[in-house]
């Protein structure tokens, strides 16, 4: 009896082992103990070229907040462009999913634990990685931001960020709803009896991108709709915006979800789309769009003769949902930001940085694309799937 | 009786041979795996999980389940940070909220297994959801973020419970300490005291627990509410060692405490464990989790790996129970 439960230990130990070995292989050329089969990029390990040897190459961490949306996929692929270009060694990683704060900070101290010498961090939290930043600012190694960066770094081992500057970028999805003429004549026509509501959808309050997208837009449609119906545009919703006037006929709706999974979102989006008087909807993210497509029937309650026909939506960001709601008219457009460009522009700081030079911010972006210019040249790089 | 002996033996070597044979293997494999900071980070991403194991081994051991762990742990942490940054309570008092919130909702599964005999799988299930939300309700789903070491108020937190610089050496991982003294303390209660072979004899055997005289359901509402107290420390030292906590997490954290139980030996089926082969059940785990960090295997591998280690570890537990069973005919 004993020699069998020997035999069954032996052999999950020996099963574990070798799929960890199998696995290992993956990682491209840090360690060299494992002659790696075929290079599949499928790990999303990267390495510039099949390291042959040849004198030490600069090693660079790229920290991502997340693989779950097509977003980092883009950054991921801009980030191993860079590195092919200036011959760098990158490892780019985040977590399964946004809210996971532990799982990217043991994956940040993993990678410290092999000295870079640089590091490109998109922090879910800054408090979550303070003590790494000092121990990066103490090892002098250089920390480059992206995408939402490293807000209220006070270490000062953040040198400069990629970064898009998202207040202005969803302050431009409020200024388009501003040149909407039905919007517009629907927001002139509004009185305290029948208020007319434009919501907002966010995936949380928590995330600096998202809550500065937020607060960009909710503040530029304020001062648009103040401008048809001067003290009467209330912000209603969630208690971090809400700016709250009596008898509004303009109500601005703050939906924040509950958590960041889709069917989280579209709870949220169901229930603001139950209010009454609803005229336009803005969706904050690719998560946000993708609750809110769910919420309704994939888009379809959005085109001619749908129970939501009339509704004017912008989103934010791109993906395959989004492109095609776009493309079908059934969002009025949406706001993108440049992905690739992050990507990119993160390797090539922390290169920089790592060798001494200096680096400052760089706003990588954003653009509005609709159908009609979806398809352009420029936007197309833009809009990834 | 000598063969009984001799199956304890095995379940004593098995573990910490396995946690050794990873060690080594990472070590080999890895990138500079065998290191002080990488020891480090295997102690740090540890704590909590050990504190959540130690207490769901005594329930685990009475024949029960809790998969309320994750979720009360960060309804813990969230409500500790939140009385701390919102309500500014005195650091000390927000951690006994954590703890006491840890206790509550531990009280309540009790409650509801043993008086209203729902089954334990059910009523935790109940309390997971409850505690999420709970956690969310009172945040405003507003993340919340404890004191980090350079903070003026509350900045001992962090040297208290995770680093500090101790005996001369810069960033001693002080949270070791809390670690094996919560060991200790949870060892000394299930094999040293009354409450412990209650808690042996209900899994067991619970009817025959009940005919012997044992108050059955009020030792099992003492066993959830002290693995609560377990869950809302395992709060404070994850608030330790990620800072920010954000609400809607902690889904499939319990798996990570009832893992180590399972894998350091203790039988599902109850009436059997040990708290050693716990605290190397959650060392095997964390020494797992980092290792394949080491090898740059993203996050999925990790999990993917993790599902292995538990089947492997549920297999031999049903080898363990199949042939004390024969013992037992024999």
């Amino acid at each position: 009896m004993n020699k069998k439960r020997l035999f069954a230990a032996i052999l999950s130990a020996a099963m574990m082992l070798s799929l960890a070995a199998c696995g290992g292989g993956d990682k491209g050329g840090t360690s060299g103990s494992q002659p790696s089969g075929g290079s599949q990029p499928s790990g999303g390990s990267s390495t510039s070229q099949p390291s042959g040897g040849d004198g030490e190459k600069i090693f660079i961490p790229v920290m991502a907040k997340g693989f779950q949306h097509q977003f980092w996929q883009a950054v991921k692929q801009g980030a191993d462009a860079a590195a092919a270009d200036l011959g760098v060694e990158i490892y780019f990683d985040g977590p399964g999913s946004e809210t996971e704060i532990d799982k990217q900070v043991n994956m940040v101290k993993d990678q410290m634990a092999k000295n870079p010498k640089a590091m490109a961090l998109a922090a879910l939290s800054t408090d979550a990685v303070k003590e790494i930043l000092a121990e990066c600012a103490e090892k002098n190694i250089p920390v480059i931001g992206f995408d939402s960066g490293v807000p209220d770094d006070t270490s000062g081992a953040v040198k400069a960020t990629a970064a898009t500057n998202n207040e202005a970028a969803a302050a431009l999805a409020a200024e388009k709803f501003g040149e909407h003429e039905g919007l517009v004549a629907k927001m002139q026509a509004a009185t305290s009896a029948e208020p007319v509501v434009i919501g907002c959808i966010s995936q949380d309050a928590v995330s600096a991108s998202v809550t500065d997208r937020t607060t960009g837009f909710v503040n530029k449609m304020a001062e648009i709709a103040e401008k048809y119906q001067p003290g009467k545009v209330s912000i209603e919703g969630h208690t971090l915006w809400e700016k709250k006037v009596a008898d509004p006929a303009i109500i601005i709706r703050v939906e924040i979800s509950a958590t960041t999974e889709a069917t989280a979102v579209q709870t949220a989006a169901t229930s603001l789309l139950g209010t009454k008087g609803l005229a336009a909807v803005f969706c904050s993210n690719e998560g946000a769009v993708t609750g809110f497509l769910a919420a309704v029937s994939d888009g379809e309650d959005l085109a001619e003769g749908g129970r939501y026909a009339d509704l004017v939506v912008a989103g934010f960001d791109a993906g395959a949902a989004q492109k095609n709601a776009v493309r079908q008219g059934w969002f009025y457009g949406s706001v993108t930001q440049d992905p690739y460009q992050i990507g990119y522009n993160a390797v090539e700081m922390a290169y920089k940085a790592a060798k001494g030079e200096a680096v400052s911010d760089v706003d990588t972006g954003a653009q509005w694309y609709n159908a009609d210019n979806i398809d352009d040249e420029m936007i197309a790089l833009l809009v990834y799937d | 009786m000598k063969l009984n002996e001799k199956k304890i033996d095995m379940q004593k070597v098995l573990a910490p041979a396995a946690l050794v044979i990873l060690y080594v293997f990472f070590s080999v494999v890895g990138d500079g795996f065998l290191s002080m900071t990488v020891f480090k980070n295997i102690l740090e991403s540890s704590y909590y999980i050990g504190f959540m194991a130690f207490g769901v081994t005594f329930i685990i051991i009475t024949g029960g389940i809790d998969l309320s762990l994750g979720t009360v742990m960060m309804c813990a942490a969230l409500l500790g940070a939140y009385t701390f940054k919102q309500l500014h309570f005195p650091l000390i008092v927000s951690l006994l909220v954590a703890v006491l919130v840890g206790a509550v909702f531990g009280f309540l599964n009790g409650v509801m297994v043993a008086k209203l005999k729902l089954p334990p799988f059910i009523a935790t299930l109940g309390t997971m959801m409850m505690s999420q939300g709970f956690g969310s309700i009172i945040t405003k789903v507003q993340s919340q973020t404890w004191p980090t070491a350079t903070e003026p108020v509350g900045g001992w937190f962090k040297k208290v419970f995770i680093r500090a610089d101790l005996f001369g050496v810069k960033g001693f991982p002080v949270g070791v300490f809390w670690l094996i003294g919560f060991f200790v303390i949870a060892a000394l209660i299930l094999h040293k005291t009354k409450f412990g072979r209650y808690v042996f004899a209900i899994g067991s055997n619970e009817e025959a627990a009940r005919l012997s005289g044992i108050n059955v359901d009020n030792w099992k509402i003492a066993v959830y509410t002290l693995s609560g107290i377990f869950v809302g420390l395992s709060g404070i030292m994850y608030a330790a060692a990620y800072t920010t906590i954000t609400p809607g997490t902690g889904n499939g954290q319990e798996m990570n405490g009832i893992t180590g139980v399972v894998i350091g030996g203790t039988s599902m089926s109850g009436g059997s464990g040990t708290m050693v082969g716990t605290l190397i059940g959650v060392f095997i785990m964390s020494v797992l989790k980092t290792g394949l960090s080491n090898l740059n295997l993203q996050a999925p591998w990790q999990t993917f790996f993790t599902g292995l280690v538990v089947i492997g570890a549920v297999l031999l537990d049903i080898q363990r129970t199949k042939a004390a069973n024969r013992v037992k005919k024999s």
